[in-house]
């Protein structure tokens, strides 16, 4: 989606029609509009969001009044009065034109708004404005383009971007990074092709014979259960989440008081050096599997090395090895009919028949060369077999200093919890007992967790094993059959489909994970590292060690991370959408319109902000006070600039103090006294 | 939308998939795509089984 252009009539501050063109190009891509506070910056940016969604953001006061008042009051008792908004944009080289309509009329002291109406327009094939063919509705068109739900993350307000991805909205960005993306898409069809694939087995179930009837009713049962626990997991996964952030939450009062700062700090050091042991155990535990599986069998071996060597012995003993003569000197012998002797060697002489017979002992040299072969192979596993259990003590003793020192850790950690707990204090015994209970809670529920995995293996294999059977069934009913091809091309499409979404995921999240962790250390000074979860949920992690601890980061810091977020997915949807990746929303292409941008960053913040949010976004739409537009900010954009408005606020005060704006030298008045009884905005295009 | 014409390892189970597993895919898809942002959830069963249906005769 490209934003072309934007009329108001009488909405909210605009009284009567005011239309802004916005910038497209690829190097001039921003569109700033400049207003004072109060002067209607919002209400442009809720212009948008009402016009193609019928939302507001959180910052415009009283959203049921969108007609203008001045309108409104010189309107006659109970005439309607008409407010719209039409925008105009491109999406795929094909122009649209929405408006959203509504009106209001004074009834007495109140005035009464009707609902709105939405009209699209598009310019078809034949390069003329048609309206949609009635089976089609323009809010699904908007929302195959850019979906309602995601509308916030490219239309915001800035100073509260970081909500998006405060740790109560993780889900909802979750949700709309996986919308975007397109996973969504291929969620809903394995959902609903199972559903699908269940209606053809009823189908099946009420033509088919006995056993086949038995084996979809045992087929289904399996099911049923493992997709209970499937949903489970979700449930404990969710729950495991909460209980981390409750456990940070808990550790963070506990190093705010000071009594026990010093022992939460152990503690956390402590915890830091569990999660070390752990892994290091761990990789100790791979190292030991690997070497098992490599030359793990070479132990078997010694018995069958005996017997080989005893053989060789043996043949030595004979005089059989080595073998010292090559079978094709003796046959060059026979055919020459002379020996190196000079001997003659004719057909029936003894002479032959002598050298004949070494032709027998000659044929071991291929023996030989065997021999030795397998002995430098024999040779080689008795090699390996006493590497193998050198890496073996050495893991072991390993993993049993590994455990030691856990178990001293272990202990060191229960006597701080202990401590904590016999406190005089009553806040830091609760906060201890707290924090205990989320540690058993996230004990039962990895167990729970692991336990449900191995069940959810066992009645996906059972499942599998019966859909084979059902399969491999011989139904002689051509009904039969044909339900029989339907469920199986159905399960197909399940199983590919599933595998095209793990394929994905693998890619998307790590390559998503990437970027935005790129864009945010572009812009923040901080260690912190944003992390993407398996469900894409976002989150702000700080290494300490070996181990991540979510941060509780400022307002800053998350508006940093939101406007990397939004960032880094307008860069990589574009990118995968180049790649026929994405089966998201029918776009690659997002404007970003934002008001009041850079919210309470920082001076350096803004800069990087500034800097990169143009080269990210396809195109850009701002609306900035003075202040926010101020040096730092104005130098990183204005070479991006490409279209300017100023936002004139006709105010009614009697003590209005008038005031400008200086853009390219010339000054553009921002504030003015109203030449009516009411305050209005009007918009001012800057000459360029 | 991405076509079959258009093989990459991501896509490979699409692409690789015989041509009634493939069509069902495609158009699932594509019915999916179209509904994501759509309140109306009700008929998406009936839809898909008709997909499966039309392609598998």
């Amino acid at each position: 989606m490209k934003l072309l252009s934007l009329k108001l009539f009488n909405f909210r501050p605009f009284y009567g029609e005011h239309q802004l063109t916005f910038a497209k190009g690829d190097a001039r891509n921003i569109t700033v509009i400049h207003g004072n506070n109060g002067s209607g910056k919002t209400a442009v940016l809720n212009a948008f969001t009402w016009a193609l969604y019928e939302k507001f953001t959180a910052a415009l006061a009283s959203p049921e009044n969108l007609v203008n008042r001045r309108a409104l009051a010189e309107a006659k008792k109970k005439q309607p009065i008409e407010c719209f908004v039409e925008v105009a944009f491109e999406h795929d080289s094909k122009q649209y034109r929405i408006k959203r309509s509504c009106r209001a009329y004074r009834q007495g002291e109140s005035v009464e708004q009707t609902s709105s109406e939405l009209f699209m327009q598009f310019v078809g094939d034949d390069g003329r404005w048609s309206t949609l063919p009635g089976s089609q509705q323009p809010e699904d068109v908007i929302g195959r383009i850019l979906p309602t739900s995601l509308h916030k993350y490219f239309f915001f307000d800035g100073e509260r971007i970081e909500q998006i991805v405060r740790s109560g909205n993780r889900s909802e960005i979750a949700e709309a990074t996986q919308k975007l993306l397109g996973v969504k898409v291929i969620d809903n069809a394995i959902k609903h092709l199972t559903n699908a694939r269940k209606t053809l087995e009823d189908e099946l179930d009420g033509i088919g014979d006995a056993e086949t009837k038995s084996l979809l009713a045992q087929k289904r049962e399996a099911e049923k259960e493992a997709t209970y626990l499937q949903d489970r997991q979700l449930e404990i996964d969710q729950e495991l989440t909460n209980q981390a952030t409750l456990r940070q939450e808990y550790s963070q009062k506990l190093l705010d008081l000071t009594e026990v700062q010093e022992q939460q700090q152990r503690r956390e050091l402590l915890e830091g050096q569990v999660t070390e042991l752990r892994d290091r155990m761990q990789e100790a535990k791979k190292v030991l599997k690997r070497a098992i599986s490599n030359s793990g069998y070479t132990v078997f071996l010694p018995a069958i090395e005996e017997k080989f060597r005893a053989i060789v012995k043996d043949r030595e003993d004979k005089g059989e090895l080595p073998a010292d003569i090559k079978q094709t000197f003796v046959q060059e012998l026979l055919n020459r009919e002379r020996c190196i002797c000079g001997a003659e060697l004719h057909e029936g002489s003894p002479n032959r028949k002598a050298v004949t017979a070494w032709l027998q002992k000659s044929g071991l040299a291929d023996v030989e060369a065997a021999t030795y072969r397998i002995e430098a192979q024999v040779n080689e596993l008795a090699r390996q077999r006493e590497d193998f259990w050198q890496v073996v003590d050495r893991e072991q003793a390993n993993i049993g200093r590994y455990r030691q020192t856990l178990a001293k850790v272990e202990d060191d950690l229960e006597d701080i919890r202990d401590q904590l707990r016999q406190s005089p204090r009553e806040d830091i015994r609760l906060l201890q007992q707290r924090l205990d209970e989320t540690d058993d809670s996230i004990q039962s529920l990895t167990l729970e967790k692991g336990a449900n995995e191995e069940k959810i293996g066992r009645y996906k294999l059972e499942a599998q094993q019966l859909r084979k059977q059902i399969k491999d069934r011989k139904l002689n009913q051509s009904r039969q059959k044909l339900a029989q091809q339907r469920i199986e091309a159905a399960q197909e499409a399940i199983d590919r489909l599933k595998q095209l979404k793990a394929n994905q995921d693998e890619r998307f999240r790590q390559e998503l994970a990437e970027k935005i962790q790129e864009l945010y250390g572009q812009i923040s000074f901080k260690a912190y590292l944003p992390r993407l979860s398996e469900r894409y949920e976002l989150s702000l992690v700080e290494s300490v060690g070996k181990r991540d601890t979510l941060v509780g980061a400022s307002t800053g810091e998350n508006q940093i991370l939101s406007l990397a977020f939004i960032g880094g997915v307008i860069e990589k949807v574009r990118q995968w959408s180049a790649e026929g990746l994405v089966m998201g929303p029918d776009s690659s292409t997002f404007p970003v319109v934002m008001d009041s941008p850079f919210g309470s960053l920082d001076e350096i913040y803004r800069r990087q902000v500034a800097k990169l949010i143009p080269a990210l976004a396809d195109q850009l739409i701002v609306m900035a006070t003075k202040t926010q537009w101020r040096g730092e900010v104005s130098e990183e954009m204005t070479e991006r600039v490409g279209r300017e408005y100023v936002l004139l606020y006709n105010s009614v005060k009697p003590d209005c103090e008038p005031d400008t704006i200086d853009i390219n030298g010339k000054a553009y008045p921002l504030v003015r006294p109203s030449t009516s009884k009411f305050e209005y905005t009007e918009v001012i295009e800057v000459k360029r | 939308m991405p076509t079959p014409s258009k093989p990459t390892n991501v896509m490979a189970p699409l692409t690789t998939a015989p041509p009634q597993v493939q069509a069902i895919m495609v158009q699932v898809l594509k019915l999916e795509q179209e509904r994501l942002d759509r309140s109306d959830r009700g008929l998406v069963n009936d839809a898909i089984l008709k997909i499966v249906k039309e392609v598998v005769q």
